[in-house]
């Protein structure tokens, strides 16, 4: 077996476009948009505030080209994640906040509706989505969402206290390589991306909110906490009215396997289409450490989504 | 409008039907049906898989099999799983099939390991679905879906049982499956089958699985089963449930990087009818997204 199958497929895929700008909701909000045909829209993971790691839309530049070949795909950056603004007030560093602007985002670009594919914090972000604009969403696309799933997750046992300064490459190395399989999937233009992103004053604002302000614990986890549960209920009781599909790296050590089944179970319940794919030799990042594999999944499900 | 027609080779020596068609140079994707010969309460056969092979035929060329034993294809001797794997290799040489996706139900999965063990380098990727007799057993609790056929076994409404027991809804059990199943249970092969089972009492079959299982346990914590593997279980399966096919999974992905595990949502044994289209996306992606990463890997 390959040892560098992300870095291969690097190399294969031609680089995201550059971000375009757009104002939503008073926040410059970047976005890469490519491709004709069904509109897909990512939503990646982590959130504002984090020194050690940052996510960007970026981080989904192994599936973004192949699949605009297909389809119109849309990758953004989050409420104040990437090169995204900051929310323009503390009590918004939250993630209802981190929702409405998604949706105000897929809203401003006028699709119809769309295809969300949400990753951890994203996947959360998309199941909201879903049910609050149900209007804007034709299907939905889960992926290795600890966020989302009623299981502990246990990203404070493996990720908490690098050995490495915060605000470096080392210490985003560190904690990519405890979310995947196989440590040499974190390749060198993955961390570039998320260097760049940690080093920007507003990402550094983020962070002294987040942490020395405390506005974590004071804002996002208690609100986080309401809302996820508000969400679990309302997806017992069948809220969620669009195709679904659960993909899950077998091998994540911080959002167990038997979650994915859980969420299954719980839409499965009321939804016909509910579709559940479990990846070996995968951690977090099933899309990154299998792009081929994720690709089509992701490809045919959105196909038969669509007619 | 069907895509498929049937053809009878002969392979060995022996009358083999199989349902073939679709495009025609385009990459091969061969079905393994399941129910055992002379004992399920079913007759199995290239029949079963239905109108889903049209959704293959679009883009792919399908070859479903019958099994030795089971609709058009003759028996040599006892039903056992090396003889239906050997039975397998000879039709892809016959075929000139040098490399094919292989996609097995129930004894047809057992069938799909058994070549996965012994020829790997001929198959481009494996789909396990829905297959009691592939996963573990350890101590699981006998199945009832099947424990009392209404007599007259094999009969048209004996038949409709079996399938309705199954399954989840029962609304996929039409004509065209009855009618098949009726003409399979009238044939040859299925009669000789009867005959052959009832006077070994199923030992030389039970023996070949226990065979087969021994030797893919071996070689999953070994070396690996060299060909890339998903499970397709489903939500609803009366005869295996998805604990079972996780393990199969587990087992699998010890070795093999690309193993893949899938639930279909509300289906029961046969989610390549009840939920055709799903079916047909998760088998269709893991063949496409095989093909391009061993693309991607191969040396230029």
């Amino acid at each position: 077996m390959s040892h560098d199958d992300t870095a291969a497929a690097a190399r294969g895929a031609a680089a995201m476009p550059p971000a375009r700008t757009i104002e939503v909701d008073g926040v410059a909000t970047a976005y890469h948009d490519a491709g004709a045909g069904e509109p897909i829209v990512f939503i990646y993971g982590g959130n504002f505030g984090t020194p050690e790691s940052a996510s960007s839309a970026q981080v989904w530049n192994l599936n973004f080209v192949p699949l605009s070949r297909q389809f119109r795909v849309v990758a953004f950056d989050k409420l104040g994640q990437g090169y995204t603004g900051n929310p323009l007030r503390d009590e918004d560093y939250t993630m209802a906040a981190v929702v409405r602007h998604a949706a105000a985002f897929i809203a401003a670009l006028k699709l119809p509706p769309v295809h969300l594919v949400g990753h951890s914090r994203g996947g959360f972000a998309a199941a909201r989505v879903a049910l609050d604009h149900p209007q804007l969403v034709r299907s939905l696309t889960i992926v290795n969402s600890g966020t989302l799933s009623p299981r502990v997750s246990t990203n404070e046992i493996v990720l908490t206290g690098p050995p490495h300064p915060p605000y470096t490459r080392e210490s985003a190395r560190w904690t990519y390589e405890g979310y995947c399989f196989n440590p040499r999937n974190v390749t060198d233009d993955w961390i570039e991306i998320v260097y760049d992103v940690l080093n920007q004053p507003k990402y550094r604002e983020s962070v002294r909110k987040m942490v020395e302000e405390q506005a974590g614990a004071r804002f996002f986890v208690p609100q986080l906490a309401k809302q996820k549960r508000e969400t679990l209920q309302w997806m017992n009781e069948g809220r969620l009215q669009r195709p679904v599909q659960i993909i899950w790296g077998y091998n994540d050590r911080t959002a167990s396997v038997e979650g994915a089944f859980d969420i299954f179970r719980m839409i499965g319940a009321h939804q016909r289409r509910t579709e559940l794919h479990i990846f070996n030799q995968a951690g977090h990042f099933p899309y990154r450490e299998h792009p081929e594999r994720f690709n089509a999944t992701l490809g045919r499900f959105v196909t038969l989504a669509q007619s | 409008m069907a895509q498929t027609k049937h053809e009878t080779i002969t392979v060995d020596g022996r009358a083999t039907r199989l349902l073939r068609g679709g495009k025609r140079g385009a990459p091969v994707v061969l079905f393994l049906h399941g129910g055992t010969p002379g004992v399920s309460p079913y007759c199995g056969g290239a029949h079963l898989w239905g109108a889903g092979l049209d959704l293959f035929a679009a883009e792919r060329e399908v070859i479903a099999l019958d099994l030795p034993g089971s609709g058009g294809t003759a028996l040599s001797g006892v039903p056992t799983v090396d003889g239906m794997g050997r039975h397998l290799l000879a039709v892809l040489d016959s075929l000139g099939l040098a490399r094919c996706h292989l996609v097995g139900q129930d004894l047809g999965a057992m069938v799909a390991l058994w070549a996965a063990l012994e020829r790997p380098a001929a198959l481009l990727s494996l789909s396990v679905v829905a297959s009691r007799m592939a996963a573990p057993m350890g101590d699981s609790l006998d199945t009832l879906a099947l424990r009392d056929p209404p007599p007259p076994l094999w009969s048209r409404a004996s038949q409709q049982w079996a399938f309705e027991q199954l399954s989840y809804s029962h609304l996929h059990i039409d004509d065209a499956l009855l009618d098949a199943s009726v003409a399979a249970s009238d044939g040859a092969p299925h009669r000789a089958a009867v005959t052959a089972m009832g006077e070994d009492r199923t030992r030389g079959f039970a023996a070949s699985l226990a065979r087969t299982k021994a030797r893919l346990w071996e070689i999953c914590r070994g070396d690996g089963l060299m060909v890339p593997t998903q499970l397709v279980w489903s939500s609803h399966d009366p005869a295996t449930r998805a604990e079972e096919g996780y393990a199969l999974f587990a087992a699998i992905a010890l070795r093999q990087t690309a193993a893949q595990f899938h639930l279909v949502n509300r289906a029961g044994s046969f989610p390549f009818r009840e939920q055709a289209h799903e079916f047909h996306q998760i088998v269709a992606a893991f063949q496409d997204g095989c093909v391009a990463e061993a693309t991607r890997k191969a040396p230029a």
